[in-house]
């Protein structure tokens, strides 16, 4: 089953890897340049020329990538990986070390956060490792309502799991360094408590095998650092949810299995659902500050690769566990919230630029690196090759027209750039086919042979469509990178509710103009060679109804019940899985939940236990800015307040107490009347009803 | 506790004592007593009160009144029964509500809310309650560690920190102004 993992061999896999990918792509260029043999070169020729062994480079890569997954899936996994090495025979005799479960959430669903962590509690009860677990909850939320529904959600997981004491809610009052920040925080206050954290996104899931799996892998091998699991999405409605998890459960497996044995011991790290050795993460992985002129841009965005690489550095190792079962994520609902999150990962892999050429960092960590900037410069790179190619064709074309000669177009060579575009496109979709393969066996969990024939065929379509959209917006996202610029971006829901198409006019709306508009010249100066374009502006025309269309819940469901687009988890719900959809807080009242720390007793009584106690009494003076705050809050109400200044009202335990007393004491004139209208309703507020006394009020 | 209240005396304002008990209803209702019952009679019991108290000063609002004296009860009621009187209002209250919240007293014995002298078990249950809000601190230090950026660095120091985008495009500017002269003045000879 297993064979003695060596770094020689490591290195030999990359040497054959990047050999390959470095192969293809000289083959795919000495085409390129034979299909170019006999005719006049135009300047934009030259600029193809150049861009292609880059883009050229990428698709080569991506198809070893999946030539390896695929080899690796034929022989039933690597012997050579951590995973399947000698401890596993033994696995049950290990013992487990001190394991915290950090979650870090910044405004996110709170019952479905904390349903996540109950399935996990559960879940790890079953296998009678508990004892060896604590959950921290790092809350960075600044939104007010979150806040204090957070601390309700805590509270009451404690009450019901009778985990008082081992699942914990900490709330940062200063945000620093986003996600990172917050993770260095909880290392920096509780980190030497534990010798493993297992970090997770507010997404994720996990189940108690696996997180018990995880300790012992690691408490056998001390030389691992990281131990990255694959996360497997679930829970979409949406159709572009569900297109998203299939896509990722069909193709998915192959490329991490690919990169897991590209990479062997310098492998990724996506940030969450992951295992880290805390003490060389607190000794290694702070994140340097980029030596970048502007100081507010010297923060690491995308903290994850970086840390791989320092951990790497420090001579620890780093692995994907790429078959383990019981890791879950969500993807984003809708094409809008995919961007949004797409604009933050470019910001942070494009400064990803500072780590590739820094000493020290081993080639596996900068071939993370490159591929990880790739992701998003190709975008960029592929629209300067269509414009060159399309100016290229249009030279060529009216050369052609106004030479004596019409044979100088080069009819000989024709057959290099039919064979290029062939290649291409089987290095294209041969990663799909293959990984098409790996889940045959499983046909019957995707809705049987033909829907998951069909659902494959349709994610292509819809994939096809898709590129050209993403394409721009990427290209847009680097050159804001870039160049410090801001893209306006339109309010967008969050939830699995759907986009509105006023939004995807007022999104896309410009690419569907940039598509006729660009379709009509192409047309228009290119005549039939505008054909090999369409794809493109078909994709741009549609960009505001696929976007619409695509984030529709009702479709995705539909096409589920039709066995369509359907995973595994669907067939065969996991434990850790149950009753995480629905999640939504059902609102009694019309009032904001941050009001109920000021009206309800219980509420205000877990918020105050949970924020700092002043030692001073009550009777000391607020500030002179404190003190107006609680005027104009109970004059004015709740909505008079913006959102840095409730949060400065809930920090301090004082102001609370006090307001609380005021807003109940005061008579009616003198409060603004949606105090009043918070009074009457405070006995049926959401957070009492649903976290603090759930069902037995009823029942009482 | 439960005895009849006296006809309201003629110099009282009806409406604002309606307020000041429908005030008083909305704030014991949020203690979620699992007996409404429970909660008519507390509020009868501090309207007495109230109304006593507003016949010596009756300068003073009812809603006020009335609303004072429950936050005094019940602040008293879980000083007394926590025995916590060296902590702050604030604190006492807090660690009060929590008790109440954990202990379920409300649902289980709600004719003891506010019931003086609380019967040793259910005092009991409300002492023993402990809320963990998080372990103890155990401080580490998390530094960066010296990087070192590579020849990246170097370069960029040469030319992103002198960067100015403004006299570069001036620059630009200026030299494409020089080749569009110099393309009019001998296009013709090209």
């Amino acid at each position: 089953m297993s064979a003695p993992f060596s770094e020689s061999m490591a290195g030999a896999r990359r040497t054959v890897f990047v050999g390959a990918s470095i192969f293809l792509t000289a083959s795919g260029f000495a085409l390129m340049v034979n299909s170019y043999t006999g005719q006049k070169m135009f300047g934009w020729d030259y600029v193809v020329l150049t861009l292609f062994p880059l883009l050229f480079s990428q698709i080569a890569l991506g198809f070893i990538l999946a030539l390896f997954g695929f080899f690796d899936w034929l022989r039933g996994g690597d012997p050579f990986h951590l995973m399947r090495q000698s401890w596993r025979e033994r696995e049950n005799s290990i013992p487990l070390a001190a394991t915290a479960i950090v979650v870090p959430v910044f405004n996110e669903e709170v019952a479905r956060v904390s349903q996540a962590i109950a399935n996990m509690w559960r879940s790890l009860e079953k296998t009678g490792e508990i004892d060896h677990f604590d959950f921290y909850v790092c809350s960075d939320s600044n939104n007010a309502d979150h806040w204090i529904e957070e601390e309700c959600a805590w509270m009451s997981l404690c009450q019901k799991l009778n985990a008082f004491g081992k699942i914990f809610y900490r709330k940062r009052r200063h945000a620093i360094n986003g996600k990172s920040g917050n993770v260095a925080d909880f290392c920096r206050r509780w980190g030497k408590r534990y010798r493993y954290m297992i970090v997770l996104d507010a997404d994720s899931v996990m189940s108690g095998t696996t997180l018990v799996r995880l300790v012992r892998a690691m408490e056998a091998n001390p030389s691992v650092g990281i131990l990255q699991t694959q996360p497997l999405m679930v829970l979409g409605n949406s159709l572009f949810r569900r297109v998203l998890q299939f896509s990722s459960h069909v193709y998915g497996g192959i490329f991490s299995r690919g990169c897991s044995m590209a990479q062997m011991s310098s492998g990724s790290y996506w940030g969450h659902n992951a295992i880290i050795r805390v003490a060389p993460f607190i000794e290694h992985c702070d994140l340097p500050i980029l030596p970048v002129p502007n100081p507010g841009k010297r923060h690491v965005l995308s903290h994850d690769t970086v840390e791989a690489a320092l951990m790497r550095r420090a001579g620890y190792e780093v692995w994907i566990a790429y078959d383990e079962p019981g890791s879950y994520e969500e993807g984003p609902p809708n094409l809008s919230d995919m961007l949004k999150r797409d604009r933050r990962w470019c910001a942070g892999n494009l400064q990803h630029f500072w780590f590739l050429f820094a000493r020290h960092i081993e080639m596996g960590s900068r071939l993370q690196i490159w591929i990880g900037l790739m992701a998003y410069l190709c975008s960029p790179l592929w629209l300067a090759f269509l414009i060159a190619g399309s100016f290229g064709a249009y030279d060529r074309i009216r050369f052609l027209t106004l030479s004596a000669d019409p044979e100088d177009l080069g009819a000989a060579t024709s057959s290099h750039a039919m064979a290029l575009f062939i290649i291409t496109l089987v290095l294209l979709f041969t990663p799909r086919l293959l990984g098409l393969l790996t889940v045959l066996p499983q046909a019957r969990q995707y809705g049987g042979f033909f829907r998951l024939l069909i659902s494959v065929i349709l994610e292509n379509v819809l994939s096809i469509l898709l590129a050209p959209v993403l394409m721009i917006f990427h290209t847009l996202f680097v050159l804001q990178t870039v160049l410090g610029l801001q893209i306006k971006w339109t309010t967008q829901n969050r939830a699995d509710t759907g986009l509105t198409f006023t939004h995807c006019l007022v999104l896309y709306g410009w690419l569907s103009i940039l598509g006729v508009l660009a379709q009509g010249l192409a047309f228009f100066y290119l005549d039939k060679a505008c054909l090999w374009l369409l794809p493109i502006f078909i994709g741009w025309i549609l960009a505001p109804l696929l976007a619409w269309v695509t984030s529709w819940s009702p479709l995705g469901m539909m096409l589920k019940s039709r066995g369509l687009f359907v995973t595994p988890e669907e067939s065969q719900t996991p434990q850790e899985l149950m009753g995480l959809e629905e999640n939504d807080l059902p609102s009694s009242t019309s009032s904001p939940l941050w009001i109920q720390a000021l009206l309800c007793p219980y509420v205000q009584a877990v918020h105050l236990s949970m924020v700092r106690q002043r030692s001073s009494s009550s009777d000391d003076a607020p500030s002179s800015s404190l003190a107006d705050l609680r005027e104009r809050l109970i004059r004015e109400g709740p909505q008079a307040l913006n959102p840095r200044e409730k949060l400065r009202l809930l920090w301090d335990a004082e102001t609370v107490f006090w307001l609380h007393q005021q807003l109940w004491t005061l008579p009616a004139r003198k409060l603004h009347p949606s105090w009043l209208r918070g009074q009457a309703d405070c006995a049926q507020n959401p957070l009492l009803l649903n976290y603090l006394i759930p069902q037995e009020r009823g029942s009482a | 506790m439960a005895s009849i209240n006296p006809p309201p005396a003629p110099f009282e304002n009806q409406a604002a004592w309606n307020e000041a008990y429908e005030r008083l209803v909305h704030f014991l209702n949020t203690f979620a007593l699992g007996d409404s019952a429970q909660v008519s009679r507390l509020a009868l019991h501090l309207l007495d009160q109230a109304r006593q108290l507003h016949r010596n000063d009756t300068s003073r609002n009812p809603t006020v009144l009335i609303m004072e004296q429950a936050q005094k009860l019940v602040s008293s009621w879980l000083a007394t029964n926590l025995v916590e009187a060296d902590r702050s209002p604030s604190e006492i209250l807090a660690r009060g509500y929590v008790a109440l919240l954990l202990s379920r007293m409300f649902l289980v014995a709600p004719a003891s809310f506010l019931a003086s002298p609380l019967p040793e078990d259910l005092r009991q249950s409300l002492r023993q309650t402990l809320l963990i809000t998080g372990p103890n601190l155990n401080i580490s230090s998390m530094t960066p560690r010296h990087f070192d950026y590579g020849p990246m660095l170097g370069l960029a120091r040469q030319t992103w920190h002198r960067f100015d985008l403004k006299s570069t495009l001036l620059a630009l500017l200026f030299w494409a102004g020089v080749y569009g002269v110099l393309y009019a003045c001998f296009s013709n000879f090209l």
